[in-house]
């Protein structure tokens, strides 16, 4: 039985830097999927220009890995606007940017799979077309994305882990410290990647059964 | 600014050398995870449940865990259980082709099993044999099925590969950071690095939706 | 001898068509299409497929564009340049093929969105009028479940349903029962002739001769996006004037039977 206790003794250490963790993953999953709402939508429905500009916002995003745009934020991006901002506040920017691109990209999916009829039922009652997209479409449209907002969901989890390049007090990052003080590499390592396993195996689980469920919801 | 990009000139060299190992890595990864896909779907579907669950372990984990951690993981772990001290090249290799077979695992069995029964029966009607419908029925249509999904995966591979650098080895990323750190210089520095990858990239991403356009399916 | 008036005829017509043309791509969808509907008329559009009729019926409403002719709903202009089409489209109701119930809102919700998002109606108002529009069309116990466990039948008339809790002065109805299964169209078809008895205008696109003849009050039919013939059931199904007109009909196995005699036989 390994000897636990570098730990175990630092446990507070490591519980407030797991909870850095999932708070910098909740928000960046908050703001990624607000952004990519709203830039996915206005891609499917505001016309050319708009597309194409916020075409190439998605697309550099699927260019750049999401160390670089990190780094970028936090390093590049001060010298730019004058101020500085906390490494936190840099990884949550730098991630939601990120995953904002494919959550627009999931949703631009899923709107153009939802039935034309449905946008012609809705303007036929007379409702204007951001009360169509709003009430109608986009709820069917998530619905039928669940699947693959639940994966982007645990990209963002995983992507977290990344922060600690930019010295974000996650928990890879606030581990490494207790694997420089202790050396336990090992022990250490091995036990991070059954803890993130521990969180991000259910959340993609849950995701799949909540799923199942509500699937008939968006259905047209 | 004009000091700084010019030390960007002088280091082309060095950001050129970067570049080409992430083209490297990308496309060797990729060599070794379709196989090694291959390999985790088919023993995902075997008759034996003691190896079904093995392998859907194996891919699990690898796909429920960070790429850096598992990076950091093979880098630090494996030497202790093999005895070997292998170069961060090759943990490196290690790591990326462990965790992209992974997700290929999960394209090529989604692609087997989305072709209907009925294509399986036809060819056993035929006279032929399972090896045989596998390799000549089935395997040929789940690749176009697979193909989009694969294209997806190769960028995401590219990506991928810039956490590489925190085992130090030389890729784009690592070559821009060690730059930024010897010379003190970061704007020019940090461009440098994005454009290069936006640079790769983007065409590859648009590529790819050619790809998914292509190739969509239609039953 | 004087054709008896058209129901309606003392008042000015509800809908008017005027030479109206539309382009679908490389097809002319409709060519110099001409017709009205008076209050309280029962109107059904016939003709083959890809004639016209349900382009026709959705310019009517501004869901799609005209390219010539004039389309005026009570006087006014549909398609007028900074005309507001949702007003158009609240008073007309619109009945389509595929349903389009809204798969993530309950039957009763389904009939409750347009009165409180379009009327800005309150709750309780909307919810009284929905459960007595589905009381109407025999669906009171569907109320909290969603589209998805419904039939077709069941589903068109939630759709109906929710045209009408919109209190419209015109129904418009694109092949209301081209997706049913045969057991299911009944069902539909006597609620919208009961609709028609209580002398709601509509304007019914279909396939169903048993129901054109029966219900309608003047018949129009369509060929190639151009009206071939327009008249009382009477005229069109026992007496057509136009040979196409004739061959479309006898193509359906329709011979010529008279409207008392298809009454007769149920």
């Amino acid at each position: 039985m390994p000897d636990f206790s570098p730990i175990l003794t630092r446990w507070q250490f490591l519980l407030s830097a797991l909870s850095v963790t999932i708070y910098i993953s909740l928000l960046s999953i908050a703001f990624g999927f607000l952004i990519g709402i709203v830039v996915g939508a206005l891609r499917t429905y505001g016309g050319r220009v708009v597309d194409s500009v916020l075409g190439f916002y998605v697309d550099t995003m699927r260019s750049l890995p999401q160390l670089v745009v990190l780094v970028w934020t936090f390093f590049a991006f001060p010298l730019i606007v004058g101020f500085s901002m906390s490494s936190t506040t840099a990884g949550i920017i730098g991630l939601s940017a990120h995953l904002g691109a494919y959550v627009a990209e999931t949703v631009r999916a899923g709107l153009t799979s939802v039935r034309r009829g449905q946008m012609q039922a809705a303007l036929a009652l007379g409702m204007s077309r951001l009360e169509a997209i709003h009430k109608i479409v986009l709820p069917q449209a998530l619905i039928r994305m669940m699947p693959a907002l639940g994966s982007l969901c645990t990209y963002a989890i995983k992507d977290s882990a990344i922060a600690s390049v930019i010295a974000v007090p996650e928990l890879l990052r606030q581990s490494q410290i207790v694997v420089g003080q202790t050396y336990r590499y090992q022990l250490v390592y091995t036990t991070l990647m059954i803890v993130y396993f521990l969180i991000c195996y259910p959340v993609a689980r849950g995701v799949d059964r909540l799923y199942r469920r509500v699937a008939h919801l968006g259905s047209s | 600014m004009t000091a700084g990009w010019s030390l960007v000139w002088d280091n082309a060299g060095r950001f050129a050398e970067g570049a080409l190992l992430t083209v490297e890595l990308t496309v060797v990864t990729m060599l070794l995870a379709i196989p090694g896909g291959l390999l985790l779907a088919f023993l995902r579907l075997s008759r034996w449940r003691l190896i079904r669950f093995a392998a859907t372990a194996f891919v699990e984990l690898f796909r429920s865990t960070p790429l850096i951690l598992q990076i950091y993981w093979v880098y630090y772990v494996l030497p202790s259980f093999t005895d070997i001290l292998l170069p961060g090249l090759a943990v490196a290799l290690i790591g990326l082709v462990c965790n992209i077979s992974s997700y290929n695992s999960e394209t090529f069995r989604a692609g087997i099993v989305s072709i209907r029964r009925g294509q399986w029966n036809a060819g056993l009607a035929l006279g032929m044999n399972s090896a045989q419908v596998m390799l000549k029925i089935v395997l040929p249509q789940a690749a176009m099925r697979v193909l989009p999904a694969l294209a997806s995966t190769w960028v995401s591979l590219f990506k991928d590969t810039a956490l590489v650098s925190v085992i130090h080895v030389g890729d784009l990323a690592y070559v821009a950071l060690k730059i930024r750190t010897e010379t003190f210089v970061i704007l020019p520095v940090l461009n440098a690095m994005a454009v290069g990858y936006w640079l790769m990239g983007y065409p590859q991403a648009k590529l790819v939706d050619w790809i998914h356009r292509r190739y969509k399916v239609a039953e | 001898m004087n054709a008896p008036a058209r129901v309606g005829a003392d008042q000015p017509p509800i809908l008017t068509f005027e030479n109206v043309s539309k382009r679908y791509g490389g097809l002319q969808a409709l060519s110099e299409v001409s017709c009205q509907v008076n209050r309280g008329e029962v109107v059904c559009m016939i003709g083959p497929s890809g004639s016209g009729k349900s382009t026709l019926l959705r310019c009517a409403n501004a869901l799609e564009t005209l390219e010539g002719g004039r389309i005026t709903f009570d006087g006014a202009d549909v398609h007028a340049a900074g005309g507001d089409a949702r007003k158009v489209r609240q008073r007309m109701g619109m009945v389509f093929q595929n349903f389009e119930l809204f798969p993530h809102l309950t039957v009763l919700r389904n009939v409750t969105i347009g009165p409180t998002t379009v009327l800005k109606l309150d709750a309780a108002t909307a919810d009284a009028r929905a459960r007595a529009l589905l009381a109407k069309v025999g669906l009171s116990d569907k109320a909290g479940q969603h589209p998805a466990a419904l039939s077709g039948g069941q589903q068109q008339r939630v759709a109906i349903a929710r045209a009408l809790a919109m209190e419209p002065a015109l129904m418009l109805f694109d092949e209301p029962t081209s997706a049913l299964d045969p057991e299911t169209i009944g069902e539909v078809l006597s609620v919208m002739k009961a609709l028609a008895d209580e002398g709601m205008t509509m304007v019914v696109v279909t396939h169903e001769m048993d129901f054109a003849k029966r219900v309608a009050d003047w018949v129009v039919v369509f060929d190639q996006g151009r009206v071939i013939e327009q008249g009382p059931p009477k005229q069109i199904f026992e007496a057509a004037t136009v040979q196409r007109t004739r061959e479309f009909l006898s193509h359906l196995g329709w011979h010529g039977e008279s409207i008392a005699e298809v009454a007769k036989s149920g």
